[in-house]
């Protein structure tokens, strides 16, 4: 018993040091996010902080702290009071932080410091995204086969490169459903406009539109739909409780996918402050961080069910089959690691005419981020446009 | 689009979007023509949505939600008249502590609101017997909130109490020269009380617009700079309350007009129509100064102590 006891003691001594001294235990670790927006948004700082929240379940006893509202060109100071108090990780959650958070990283060498929707890395700084674009593709699906005007509303943020993207997506979506169906964009210049989100819902409503997505951060497009019973998307977070009875699906995101792996990997010495400049996460459907679905767990609400299973398409790969059965199908490929179908492949021409991929030729990830062309069934204003 | 079917909806959404800036420019029009500036309007409305929100939903009456959203910009203002008419402290940084204390407050009450929509929000109603007038029916009297024509009817009501009353002569006279109507034996305070807490009262309401009707349910910064667009309003419409009425149907039009139009002009220029307006409406009354019907009340900010000049 003795021995037992000294050999289990000389292992516990040893053991750190076989898996060398990179390993950190997880009460030394103490992160902070910082959001752009304030929790209360139920948008996108509100589903970073739900990641938050779930990554601490993952790991009872881990330190964590916010700071939310932080405006992104007064970064730098936050994130010095932040390591002041102790914080040795650091995860940034608006594109707008970049510069600041690079700043920091310089002078701050032995933090981790993480961002999310960024694209610059440095040794101490790794960048995330969780991103959407196969969700809105498989949202285009539904939209297209929903759509009785065939024209389906867009309210969009900023035309940005990931907008752009996932308005492509949604566009593909609905045109391999409905060769004719259009997709109407209007922009807010802007990620939290409630009063616009209404008016330019209005606006779309007015040129015909009868079904609708957005990228804003409140509910309010799917609140206005609602009021001609028009179907729309949940967008972050689960939307479906404001109208149960047109949210049809939804781009649904769990950012504690890559948090935990984050985690993981600087707790057993993957990830230490001098190897990170290669460290980017682009995770979809495959790695589970986003999710489609008008609230976790229901890919398509039950209410268009029906609608979804009549509606019977003559597909060039899949032959005879129902959007529902599609939008199943086209998941699973999707949901592979690697992905067996990619949204963005060939024959695509963009709103010009030209060719932007031939026939069976897919986009990169780096062509993904860098996105600035228009779908070929996209209308309306599209600055960038190439 | 055809032209008349771009008309009709834009004035429709004009007025549905400029609601909540009527009932809170014509409470900034009675309380500074009191000589009362409050920058706390879109603090007061903050407090007003997040409160009507939560009575609403825990009621489950949005007229019981609506008058609380009233109380509570009511309650918002009694602070900046405590401050700016008691204490005679700077208006102008009291009423900008009131929209920071109005909208951090907001959003702590809020905490438990957020994300749940309001199981039986305010409804839409057609008028009876002229929805079915064409143009104007569908322009004016289809889909609108009671609220709305309610802002409209407060407007006139406002202008006939300031203008032909004679409550209305003893306000605007404690806004051109506190001194004299000190003088004249009636007291100065109590009419700036009064005046700054209809003005919470109407700002409130406008809150309550947004998370009642206009978007039920309850977000943090969900009023979203309207309040500064209702200040920006009661001087373009150089505080007279018939004209706000006028003014708000033109910012509305800006507003929605942004998008209807984007496909043809730059959304940002429309969006920036109100502003430039105001500057002109500024521009104006300082062009047209000493001719009250213009003119910013002669005593606007200015705290009034007695036997002080």
């Amino acid at each position: 018993m003795k021995h037992a006891a000294r050999l289990a003691l000389a292992l516990a001594l040893l053991l750190p040091l076989g898996f060398g001294s990179a390993q950190r235990a997880l009460e030394d670790l103490k992160i902070a996010f910082l959001y752009v927006g304030p929790v209360g948004d139920y948008g996108f700082s509100y589903a970073h902080d739900l990641g938050r929240q779930a990554l601490v379940e993952r790991f009872p006893g881990l330190e964590t702290t916010f700071v939310e509202s932080v405006p992104e060109a007064e970064v730098e100071p936050f994130v010095d009071q932040l390591i002041a108090d102790g914080h040795n990780v650091i995860i940034g959650t608006s594109f707008g932080f970049g510069d600041g958070l690079l700043a920091a990283a310089e002078r701050y060498p032995d933090v981790i410091f993480g961002h999310a929707t960024g694209i610059e890395r440095a040794p101490n700084v790794f960048t995330f995204m969780a991103d959407f674009w196969q969700v809105y593709y498989l949202n285009g699906l539904v939209a297209g086969a929903l759509s009785e005007t065939g024209t389906i509303g867009y309210v969009a943020a900023f035309p940005i490169p990931e907008v752009k993207r996932h308005i492509n997506a949604f566009a593909i979506g609905a045109r391999e459903v409905d060769p004719d169906a259009v997709v109407e964009v209007r922009w807010l210049y802007a990620w939290f406009d409630p009063a616009g989100a209404q008016e330019a819902t209005q606006a779309l409503m007015s040129e015909g539109a009868d079904v609708f997505a957005f990228t804003e951060d409140t509910p309010t497009v799917i609140q206005v739909a609602a009021t001609r019973g028009f179907p729309s998307f949940s967008h972050y977070a689960s939307m479906l409780p404001f109208s149960p009875e047109t949210v049809a699906s939804g781009q649904l995101v769990n950012w504690e996918a890559i948090l935990i792996d984050v985690v993981e990997k600087i707790l057993d010495g993957t990830y230490t402050a001098d190897n990170l400049a290669d460290v980017d996460y682009f995770w979809g459907l495959g790695e589970g961080s986003v999710e489609a679905g008008a609230e976790p767990g229901m890919l398509i609400n039950p209410v268009y069910e029906a609608q979804l299973r009549a509606e019977v398409l003559d597909h060039p790969e899949f032959g005879e089959i129902s959007v529902y059965e599609l939008v199943e199908r086209r998941l699973e490929q999707m949901s592979t690691l690697p992905p067996e179908f990619e949204p963005f492949t060939g024959p695509l021409r963009d709103r010009q005419g030209n060719l932007v991929y031939a026939d069976g030729v897919s986009a990169t990830i780096d062509e993904l981020l860098g996105m600035e062309w228009a779908a070929e069934n996209v209308r309306g204003p599209w600055d960038g446009e190439p | 689009m055809d032209i008349d079917v771009l008309v009709v909806a834009t004035i429709a959404r004009a007025l549905a979007f400029a609601t909540p800036l009527l009932w809170a420019a014509l409470g900034e029009v009675i309380a500074e023509r009191s000589g009362v500036v409050n920058l706390g309007v879109e603090g007061m409305m903050a407090l007003g949505a997040v409160t009507g929100f939560a009575v609403a939903f825990t009621t489950g009456d949005v007229w019981w939600g609506l008058a609380a959203a009233g109380l509570a910009g009511m309650l918002g203002s009694l602070l900046h008249a405590f401050v700016a008419i008691t204490l005679r402290a700077d208006a102008y940084v009291s009423g900008l502590s009131l929209t920071m204390l109005g909208l951090g407050l907001s959003a702590l009450i809020g905490r438990a609101w957020v994300g749940r929509p309001l199981p039986d929000p305010m409804r839409t109603i057609d008028v009876p017997w002229l929805r079915e007038l064409p143009l104007l029916g569908p322009m004016l009297f289809q889909g609108q909130y009671v609220l709305t024509y309610a802002a409209l009817l407060a407007a006139v009501v406002a202008w006939a109490m300031l203008f032909h009353t004679r409550g209305g002569l003893v306000l605007r006279s404690v806004g051109e020269n506190p001194t004299a109507v000190d003088a004249a034996g009636l007291h100065v305070r109590p009419v700036r009380y009064a005046a700054v807490l209809i003005g919470g009262l109407l700002a409130g309401i406008g809150g309550g617009y947004l998370s009642l009707a206009y978007r039920p349910s309850w977000g943090e910064g969900m009023v979203n700079g309207l309040g500064w667009i209702a200040l920006a309003l009661a001087i373009f419409a150089m505080w007279h309350p018939l004209r706000v009425i006028v003014a708000g149907l033109l910012f509305g039009a800006c507003f929605t007009l942004a998008f209807r139009l984007q496909t043809v002009f730059p959304p940002e220029l429309l969006t920036m129509l109100p502003y430039v307006f105001t500057v002109l409406a500024l521009v104006f009354t300082a062009w047209r100064r000493g001719r009250l019907a213009f003119g910013a009340p002669e005593a606007l900010g200015r705290a009034y102590l007695r036997g002080e000049r």
